[in-house]
């Protein structure tokens, strides 16, 4: 089990973590998502050991990463960004380097033949990795974390430079490893995360944006209370009237799309099917409904709402993102106004940090 | 620690770097000799050996150069850092990896007088105490050049700062002549490698200047030790 409380980390007067924490539990495969200098790196060397903590604390399996190192850098293996590899020793030399680094106490014959051909590395066994091409060194990087069968793996881009057979070949092996295996991925690509990781962490400029269950977190942001409409009508009294209704959050024009009806973003509070009350709004009016859709939300589009600072999600969404339900927020029903103004207040300072 | 020393070594004849070092040093050493003995027709042979340390320096920051510095550049000091061994035995298996390369140069060295030895009776003490004043020496030199080597990921800075400072340890003998009587010319003279190198060129065995080269080489390694354990709090 991986423990991270309150990890943060400065760079001088640069925060790039800022209060992280989350727990893996054994078993578990996590997705670390988040743009190019977001803290993935960062957050992946500190539980590493690699770098310290400005504050926090990093246990793997109640082992500190500081007080007890080697106790708890045994059990860990870990692919960094750019794989550590010696370009003037051949795969046969590095791996048998890195068994004795880490005092692997495995068969070493017999467990570097295991790995080399988990990772189908055994064709280039013995050749220099120097001039080894940059899918096959990652490949070796992945060997080298796998050397000693550390419970917990760490690996940062794995399926980096990989071409589309070998990134579905790693993706299996990652898969298969999680079995048994506690592993922190990270990644920018999100259909990986999607089909390989059950949970995903979203973090942006240093700070956890997101965490829950790959399937859960697309689920829970997809439901009915967002829905695209296409509405005959004039286009002002349109939007004054459904703005008017319960429940509803927000609503945005997207212009006419033909001649005479325009298409409507309608958002609603997280669990209301307004599509009833919608109709019957229109039908009162006699504004036809040209058509309708539910937008479904994929990871990519909630990972590029959460790290793009434009189109930031409201208040009850954000506690969803975290974790918390979406029940609690019953009682803040009335007011969702408000709660929409505090959470634009809240997105906009945040988004003059993040400048 | 034995893991990395093996790497080390290994690294440095599967490179030119070993090689090219040692075959200088063997070379100038060899060239020197046959100067002094023939063209010269001396018979000293301790003379020959104590321009040993002018070698040195010029193989010395080539040797320590990309000690630290390249695993830093190429992130490999990310999978020794995160692995469990402990910093100081890391810079231990560097230190000695060097220094394994050196001895090897030095006790080439040796063959020559070896060779006379069968046609004559060269001054062995003298030689034995060049050759272990030379190993001390390199070793404190060699301590000095990983620290610089862990300043920086450019070796190309790491060699010519380790050379500017095992020059800057030799000429401070120099400066010491000309502040003399003073205290400092006192400090200056205890520091100066030349002055702690010398006593071995006769043949004598200093054992204060034993304990300060081995000093020297402790007191390094530890502060390339705190200088690679300091990144980490960047």
């Amino acid at each position: 089990m991986i423990e991270v409380k309150n990890l943060t980390k400065r760079y001088g007067s640069n925060v790039a973590l800022d209060h992280v924490s989350f727990t893996v539990e054994d078993g578990t495969i996590l997705g670390f998502l988040g743009p190019n200098g977001a803290g993935k790196s960062t957050t992946m060397n500190i539980v590493t050991g690699y770098l310290s903590a400005t504050e926090g604390t990093v246990s793997i399996s109640g082992h500190d990463i500081l007080d007890e190192p080697n106790e708890a850098r045994k059990l860990i293996g870990y692919l960094p960004e750019l794989p550590p590899l010696y370009l003037d020793m051949t795969v046969q030399e590095y791996l048998n380097f890195m068994y004795d680094l880490k005092k692997v106490k495995l068969p070493r014959e017999k467990h570097i033949r295991e790995i080399c051909s988990l990772t189908k590395i055994q064709n280039v066994y013995k050749r220099l990795i120097g001039n080894l091409s940059k899918g096959y060194r990652q490949r070796v990087g992945i060997a080298q974390a796998l050397l000693g069968n550390p419970p917990v793996l760490i690996l940062d881009e794995p399926t980096v430079g990989l071409d589309p057979k070998q990134i579905i070949e790693i993706r299996n092996l990652i898969k298969n490893l999680g079995r048994n295996h506690t592993i922190i991925l990270s990644s920018h690509i999100l259909s990986e995360v999607q089909a390989v990781c059950e949970r995903v962490i979203i973090i942006n400029s240093g700070k956890l944006v997101a965490d829950g269950a790959t399937d859960r977190l697309a689920h829970d942001l997809s439901t009915d209370h967002r829905i695209i409409a296409r509405i005959a009508g004039p286009e002002h009294e349109v939007l004054h009237a459904i703005r008017a209704m319960d429940k509803v959050v927000e609503v945005v024009s997207m212009g006419e799309k033909e001649p005479g009806v325009y298409e409507y973003h309608i958002e609603a509070d997280l669990d209301q099917d307004i599509r009833r009350d919608l109709f019957a709004l229109l039908t009162r009016k006699g504004w036809p409904l040209m058509s309708s859709r539910n937008t479904d939300l994929t990871l990519e589009e909630i990972f590029l709402r959460l790290t793009s600072g434009e189109n930031h999600f409201t208040e009850q969404e954000r506690r969803v993102l975290l974790g918390g339900k979406a029940d609690k927020d019953g009682e803040e029903d009335e007011n969702t106004e408000d709660v929409r103004k505090a959470a634009m207040d809240a997105v906009n300072e945040e988004g003059g940090e993040e400048e | 620690m034995k893991a990395v020393l093996k790497r080390e070594i290994r690294s440095y004849f599967t490179s030119p770097i070993g090689y090219v070092c040692i075959a200088v040093l063997l070379a100038l050493f060899g060239y020197w000799y046959y100067i002094v003995m023939l063209a010269g027709s001396s018979s000293n042979i301790p003379y020959v050996y104590s321009y040993m340390l002018s070698y040195c320096m010029m193989i010395i920051p080539i040797l320590t150069m990309k000690t630290i510095s390249d695993d830093q550049k190429n992130k490999t000091d990310q999978a020794l850092l995160t692995a469990p061994v402990s910093v100081l035995s890391i810079v231990m298996g560097k230190f000695l990896a060097a220094f394994f390369v050196f001895f090897v140069a030095i006790t080439g060295t040796l063959l020559p007088s070896v060779a006379i030895s069968f046609f004559g009776a060269p001054n062995w003490t003298e030689i034995l105490g060049n050759y272990v004043g030379t190993l001390l020496y390199g070793g404190a030199m060699i301590a000095i050049g990983v620290f610089i080597s862990s300043l920086t990921v450019s070796q190309i800075i790491a060699a010519i700062g380790t050379f500017a400072v095992s020059i800057l340890l030799v000429i401070i003998g120099q400066i010491s002549s000309s502040v003399s009587g003073t205290w400092i010319a006192e400090v200056v003279k205890w520091i100066s490698f030349e002055s702690r190198y010398d006593p071995f060129t006769q043949g004598q065995f200093n054992l204060s200047s034993v304990v300060y080269f081995i000093s020297v080489m402790a007191v390094f390694v530890f502060f390339t030790t705190r200088k690679i354990e300091s990144r980490r709090y960047r």
